[in-house]
């Protein structure tokens, strides 16, 4: 089965895009941000992911592909307007404290039932980033799933000793814990990454890996990398979801899924982020033209059976960190 | 907007204000992990004409032992920035208040989450600034130890201005699509900010239009003089505590009285201070509702409470029905620390009566009684000038909100002290504060 996301964006992905737009400012509105998320989850798509210009701040102007939103505070408001298709949000290691962060995707994780997920740009510092992922790991381990138990008669709300206190002290950060937000209803919320080849620590570390825009060949060469990577980690292939960008030319359904199908089994993908042109054009024509073709060949589902995003991904709840206390 | 009627807002918390709200038969044991139950209780606010919501905010536990922490609720919630983002978009013209702090957080990062709620909500969004004082906090980011307290307050104006100037970098009709000309966004419009001060260094523009209010509501908490003085200079509202009469008419004079000196006008600054009502259809059955949540109270978890909001580890070497000792004054929160030392004195409490007197609404005014007896109190401190409005506290929700709206707007209504309809439809218009101007820093960098 595949797996598909959309790359949601004001106008769509090309420049030019927003010039069919002139005027409609109400194109930026979140109402219009809304539908096609919706449009998303009604072709049964595993998630939007919210970039954000790779972690620059606009320096001075506007790009008419930025999602005119921090994708935070969006993923929140989305969660609200639909209720199976994941969200992911990116966010940036150096523009955050890890707490914060951490409490961030754990507040949007319970807003959302467990549909969130973290895009992770990275530092540069690698060292760094590998320290940065196992605070924001360990704070969404700070309690147990059962830890809540709401005695009232008893006075007892949680149990302490499902409670644990992280008290990490390292090279860049120390991070007492526990985080003060419940634990999340699918283990921790998802981390994807773009991978690049100066990111594959912080790939081998995700659940979602996407793959820069470049030709089936370099793909191959990346995943050997990643494999390299995760098997350091005590990982397997089998343990990341594995995703290209697609932009839909014009040509037929059957010619997209095609492609599809000969990209994902020559590069050894598990599925595709949608890039749609234009917006939200694009997307109804992909969520009415090409996912019934792909449904029709067996490889996309009919309908989500699962409701969180690890779910739809087709991936386990995570193993809690092993821990002394 | 009428200046003879009071301003409310309400301040949500999972079960409840009281310590004990979670354990009371009405309450939803599990409403902190439940934004349905959030969004109703908005949706009641809304339908009341509330002005605003208030979401309080800590970047930690609030207590450090484990077996006193898991008899209480306060030890998770949701984020209140992304708490309102979902109630932003299930609601029409309530405003949405959140408390951040800016002793762990940076200013671009901030102002450009303020304005992502600002533009969903449409103008309704404001930031209850707030520099963080416990340890537990401290210890969670890499900056061990505490800020003195002087330093923290440098922080917050520094930061105030940066996130300010980011507000300002877009100005009203910065995007305008333009697809003949292929301008996207009119770069006459655009003030990118070159902020470099002592604690921080900002540039960039905002990523977002400008807010439909001018700016963010600022709500500010601090009731220090140093705290004073920067809600005077850059605040619309201040959400302050005060027990009796004489402490909030001291308190609201003092702080319109520093206004002049920034320019501004008595106006300019709505002084909102908290109470938890009690609301009881008779006197008695308010009364009996007070005492069935006091019951709940562990006298552990009450004192701890007290002991946290007093700066100290712990009172336990101090007898529960003896008074309080002598303290010194410590960099934690000042201000509310003398309230509880004056009101321990004042009614000559021990400190386990003291204990349970706070674990209702944390120093916070209560009112028990009638709808009548309680529009009358607050008729009387919003006529004598000790309060501009209301930031309402129910102890227990849904129903302490539910018995508010049902009983006491209407009677605060019918006397003609609070609206029936909103004036406008963001949150500056429905407070009757103004819509900024672009600053003047930001006019020089243009």
């Amino acid at each position: 089965m595949m797996h598909i996301g959309l790359s949601l964006t004001p106008f769509g992905h090309y420049p030019t895009a927003w010039r069919a737009k002139d005027g409609q400012l109400d194109a930026l509105d979140f109402s219009h941000m809304a539908a096609q998320v919706k449009q998303a989850e009604a072709g049964g798509l595993d998630f939007v992911l919210l970039a954000d210009s790779f972690g620059q701040r606009p320096h001075d102007d506007l790009s008419p592909l930025a999602v005119p939103f921090e994708p935070t505070m969006l993923v929140s408001a989305l969660a609200t307007a639909t209720r199976r298709i994941g969200l992911i949000a990116t966010a940036a290691t150096h523009q955050h404290e890890p707490y914060n962060l951490a409490r961030r995707f754990a507040s949007l994780d319970l807003i959302g039932d467990g549909r969130t997920g973290w895009n992770v740009i990275g530092s540069g510092d690698p060292e760094r980033d590998r320290e940065y992922l196992a605070v924001v790991s360990g704070l969404w381990d700070s309690w147990e799933d059962d830890a809540f138990v709401y005695d009232k008669a008893q006075g007892r709300f949680f149990e302490p000793d499902k409670m644990h206190v992280l008290n990490h002290k390292g090279a860049h950060f120390a991070v007492r814990g526990p985080l003060n937000v419940n634990p999340s209803p699918q283990g921790r919320p998802v981390i994807s990454h773009v991978l690049t080849p100066g990111t594959l620590d912080i790939a081998a570390r995700a659940d979602v890996v996407f793959l820069p825009e470049t030709t089936p060949d370099t793909w191959k060469a990346l995943a050997a990398s990643l494999v390299e990577h995760l098997a350091a980690l005590g990982r397997q292939r089998q343990d990341v979801r594995l995703l290209a960008n697609i932009v839909p030319s014009i040509s037929t359904a059957a010619d997209i899924a095609d492609q599809m199908q000969e990209q994902a089994k020559a590069a050894g993908l598990d599925g595709f982020v949608l890039l749609p042109p234009s917006a939200p054009e694009g997307v109804a024509s992909f969520v009415d033209e090409v996912v019934p073709e792909l449904r029709r060949r067996g490889v996309f589902r009919h309908a989500y059976d699962a409701t969180t995003l690890r779910g739809h991904l087709d991936l386990p709840r995570p193993a809690r960190l092993e821990r002394a206390s | 907007m009428s200046a003879d009627q009071m301003k409310l807002g309400a301040f949500l918390m999972a079960g409840g204000h009281h310590i004990a709200a979670w354990r009371h038969p009405d309450a939803h044991a599990d409403a902190g992990v439940d934004i349905s139950h959030f969004i109703q209780l908005a949706q009641t606010a809304e339908r009341a004409k509330f002005d605003m919501i208030f979401i309080e905010d800590a970047a930690a536990i609030r207590e450090r032992n484990p077996e006193i922490a898991s008899q209480a609720a306060r030890s998770t919630s949701f984020e209140p920035l992304s708490l309102l983002a979902a109630l932003a978009v299930n609601t029409s013209h309530i405003g949405l208040v959140a408390t951040a702090s800016t002793t762990y957080n940076e200013p671009y990062g901030l102002a450009r989450t303020f304005a992502a709620l600002d533009q969903l909500s449409g103008g309704r969004a404001g930031w209850n600034l707030v520099t963080s004082a416990s340890d537990l906090e401290a210890e969670n980011f890499v900056s061990s130890g505490l800020r003195p307290h002087g330093q923290r307050y440098e922080r917050a104006e520094e930061f105030a201005e940066a996130a300010t100037a980011v507000w300002d970098s877009v100005d009203d009709g910065a995007y305008i699509l333009d697809a003949e000309r292929d301008i996207y966004a009119d770069p006459a419009k655009l003030h990118p900010v070159d902020h470099r001060g002592t604690h921080f260094i900002v540039t960039g523009v905002l990523d977002s239009r400008r807010s439909p209010q001018g700016r963010p509501l600022m709500v500010q908490a601090g009731a220090s003089d140093v705290g004073k003085d920067l809600a005077a200079r850059t605040a619309d509202v201040v959400f302050s505590a005060a027990q009796t009469m004489g402490e909030a008419q001291a308190f609201y004079a003092d702080v319109k009285a520093r206004l002049a000196k920034f320019g501004r006008q008595a106006d300019d600054l709505k002084i909102m201070p908290g109470v938890s009502p009690i609301v009881g259809e008779t006197e008695s059955e308010a009364r009996a509702k007070y005492d069935a949540l006091q019951e709940l109270i562990p006298d552990q978890v009450g004192v701890a409470l007290l002991a946290s909001y007093l700066s100290l580890k712990d009172l336990s070497a101090h007898p529960l029905d003896g008074p309080l000792p002598d303290m010194p004054q410590t960099d934690g929160i000042q201000s509310r620390q003398q309230l509880i030392i004056d009101l321990g004195r004042r009614e000559n409490l021990s400190i386990r009566q003291l204990a349970r007197h706070f674990a209702g609404a944390r120093g916070h005014w209560q009112l028990i009684g009638t709808p009548v007896q309680i529009a009358d109190a607050l008729e009387e401190r919003f006529r004598c000038k000790a309060a501009d409005g209301f930031n309402v506290m129910p102890p227990l929700f849904p129903t302490g909100l539910d018995d508010f709206v049902r009983l006491v707007v209407p009677e605060l209504q019918r006397r003609g002290l609070f609206r029936t309809e909103y004036e406008g439809r963001t949150l500056r218009e429905n407070l009757g504060v103004r819509t900024p101007a672009r600053s003047s820093s930001a006019e020089r960098t243009a």
